[in-house]
């Protein structure tokens, strides 16, 4: 199935290849992927698409979320569905 | 690494090089952070985008001399970058402490790649220093020059690539936090040339801000378990009539194993370890089943099969564990988990009842709580099962072969250390006979690579654990083969007078590999025979300033043999000529449940299980 993950992180130097680089090193697919500045210059919104399984989808949000740099990831749809 | 040829003016020396009073650059900003962290020893190899750096340290040394006389913070060089980054990780292991390397850009920084790698995957806390060339220079394919940020980035547990000098103090402090905080990890800072050499205003405090790590890990630490959680935990346990403690690295990595003996002594229930929960508990215990998994002994593995609790203390479910998740423990009604990772909880194997948060605290918390409401499991049956599975499927081999047996090597040893020398590894048989037929009696005195498997880990990382208790005897086993992967830093043994001890068991080639090959692709032993190799390894030893280097290949000399080796005052290397053809067993081979568990000829098993001989396997 399909998910968008919406993440917020510390808009450092090599940040957007950690996150892109742990999906691929976990043999998960990035179809789309979004990058915008926030109302604070040193936050990066970073939105992308995956396709996985939900506990798929769980692993992959709790491995980003040991990124030193990422400061939030949060699943949209599932928070409204909630 | 070699320096690129300097220019002639750049020749002229600086004669009396100026002490570091407050420090006044990026360079003597990271060591002045490093001494303020407590670093005793630094490891690591030097070259031209790190010179600033080892500069600073070789002031600091002048400036801060120990009581003694010696260098307050030594440099220790490898042969090679890997080496250092293994020395740093053995360090680490057997201290507590975070481990320290330094080395120089480009090829420095690659061969640094394993090391880091191996402690991230194993958890263990290393501060890892690369040169980087100029900031100017970046991406412009300059001498000595890699992408390290990106390499590192994708196998340490955090990177930071400086490129303003006012950040780097701020920056070093907050490697070691992040190294030592939570799971453990290593932690690379890549340093371009220029910064090191910027002038600097040192604050003497003060750390990155980091909030989103900083959150998640203060999340993580206040975690306490609520009277709910312990009455769960307990009504499960109470349900239980065979319970059984699975303890992991992170027991370790927590010092929880005091903790741990607490909670065993209040509830009884028995404990097997992973490969790096060796130490954990003590293998003497009569609760303790040694060690579970792939080459586990047979009577721990047994004792999962049998189980219906499992107590999941930071260990992940790995492959050499469960191998077929489905299939682990598989009467177990519930299991329960506690981890400093949340990625860790459920990853491989669903639990019924988890805690995240520190497991010490946790440990404490149960054993408290159990203790005000009287819990007291009436486990004799179970206990009683349990020894009667040691009795019955207790480890053994051929104690009649004319050819010395490597397990009959390691239990002479373990008769002289008694589980008390630390001991480490390189990787393959001999790494787990080294495993199974040691007495673990205290945490840190197992230093193996468990995740990264590396072999060439053993020697370096025995010198790193020597510099961490110069007083303790420190055993490196070793085989023939993963020797030969560092065996540049057997050099480094007596260029520092260290009094270790090297044991390489010889059985002329990869022999791991060969049992893999023997039972999975009908004896065809491509690439892992080693029989015509031409290495002497005690005249390599002899070379390197081993004064005791033999070669034993008599069993009836085993016993005199081990004995004049350990009593030697320095460096020692003994080369065991073993059975070519000793395997490791038990094995749950991979794919097969613990039920499908082979023990070879000398342990008993439950069942003859059928070996699919040159069935090919996609699993590893």
């Amino acid at each position: 199935m399909n998910h968008t993950l919406s993440i917020l992180l510390q808009n450092e130097a090599g940040a957007l290849v950690r996150v892109a680089g742990l999906f691929a090193a976990r043999g998960y697919n990035i179809d789309t992927l979004t990058v915008g500045p926030t109302h604070d210059p040193s936050v990066s919104r970073l939105v992308l698409t995956v396709q996985c399984d939900e506990a798929g989808l769980g692993r992959i949000m709790q491995q980003t979320r040991k990124l030193v740099d990422v400061l939030q990831v949060a699943h949209p749809a599932a928070a409204l569905a909630a | 690494m070699t320096t690129s040829s300097p220019p002639a003016s750049a020749a002229v020396a600086v004669a009396h090089p100026s002490p570091i009073a407050v420090p006044a650059s990026g360079a003597e900003a990271i060591v002045q952070v490093l001494a303020d962290e407590g670093v005793e020893v630094i490891f690591g190899y030097s070259g031209g985008a790190i010179l600033p750096v080892y500069d600073a340290v070789f002031r600091h040394n002048a400036l801060h001399p120990r009581e003694d006389g010696g260098e307050s913070m030594p440099l220790v060089v490898p042969a090679n970058e890997q080496g250092a980054g293994f020395m740093a990780a053995g360090y680490a292991r057997a201290s507590g402490k975070v481990g320290v390397a330094i080395v120089t850009s480009g090829p420095g920084a690659t061969n640094m790649v394993t090391p880091v790698r191996d402690s991230m995957a194993d958890s263990i806390p290393l501060v890892v220093i690369c040169g980087q060339v100029g900031t100017a220079s970046i991406g412009s394919d300059a001498f000595q020059e890699a992408p390290v940020s990106n390499i590192m980035g994708a196998c340490a547990k955090h990177v930071f690539l400086v490129t303003d000098a006012a950040q780097l103090e701020a920056t070093v402090r907050t490697a070691f936090t992040l190294a030592r905080s939570g799971r453990p990890g290593p932690v690379v800072v890549d340093v371009p040339k220029d910064v090191q050499n910027a002038a600097i205003d040192w604050h003497g405090s003060g750390e990155l801000l980091l909030g989103g790590y900083r959150s998640r890990l203060r999340t993580v630490e206040q975690a306490s378990l609520s009277d709910t959680d312990c009455a769960a935990f307990f009504a499960a346990l109470a349900q239980a009539r065979r319970p059984l403690i699975y303890a992991g690295g992170g027991v370790i990595a927590a010092e929880a194993s005091t903790a741990l003996r607490d909670f065993v002594d209040a509830f009884g229930l028995p404990v097997t370890t992973t490969l790096m929960g060796l130490g954990a508990f003590d293998t003497a215990d009569p609760r303790a089943l040694h060690m579970l998994g792939m080459h586990g002994t047979a009577y721990a593995n047994y004792a999962v099969e049998d189980c219906d609790f499992v107590l999941a203390l930071g260990a992940r479910f790995d492959d050499r564990v469960a191998g077929v998740p489905d299939r682990f423990a598989p009467g177990a009604k519930f299991i329960a988990q506690i981890d400093i990772d949340p990625a860790e909880i459920g990853k491989v194997k669903r639990v019924d009842w988890h805690h995240v948060g520190p497991l010490t605290r946790a440990l404490e918390r149960l054993t408290a709580y159990g203790r005000a409401h009287a819990i007291a499991p009436q486990l004799s049956a179970w206990h009683a099962h349990v020894a009667g599975l040691k009795r019955t499927h207790a480890m053994d081999y051929d104690r009649a072969s004319a050819l010395i047996q490597p397990y009959a090597v390691i239990e002479a040893l373990n008769r002289h250390t008694q589980g008390r020398a630390i001991i480490s590894t390189g990787v393959g048989q001999h790494q787990m006979w080294a495993a199974q037929y040691f007495d673990f009696r205290a945490p840190r005195h197992w230093l193996t690579s468990g995740s990264m498997g590396t072999m060439g880990f053993g020697l370096p990382a025995a010198i790193g654990a020597q510099f961490a208790h110069p007083g303790k005897l420190v055993i490196d086993i070793d085989g023939d083969a993963s020797i030969r992967m560092n065996i540049g830093e057997l050099e480094t043994v007596t260029t520092y007078g260290l009094p270790l001890k090297v044991v390489v068991l010889n059985n002329s080639g990869d022999g791991m590999v060969r049992q893999w090959q023997r039972l999975y692709f009908k004896g065809r032993f491509a690439g892992s025979d080693k029989s015509l190799h031409k290495k002497d390894f005690v005249l390599a030893a002899q070379a390197d300033g081993f004064a005791w280097a033999r070669r034993l290949d008599q069993p009836a000399a085993l016993e005199a043999t081990v004995a004049d080796f350990l009593a030697f005052a320095g460096p020692a290397f003994l080369e065991v000529v073993i059975d070519p053809d000793a395997g490791v067993y038990p094995m749950v081979g991979p794919g097969a449940s613990y039920a499908q568990m082979i023990t070879g000829d000398f342990i008993a098993s439950r069942k003859a299980a059928a070996v699919d001989e040159g069935a090919t396997s996609h699993m590893f």
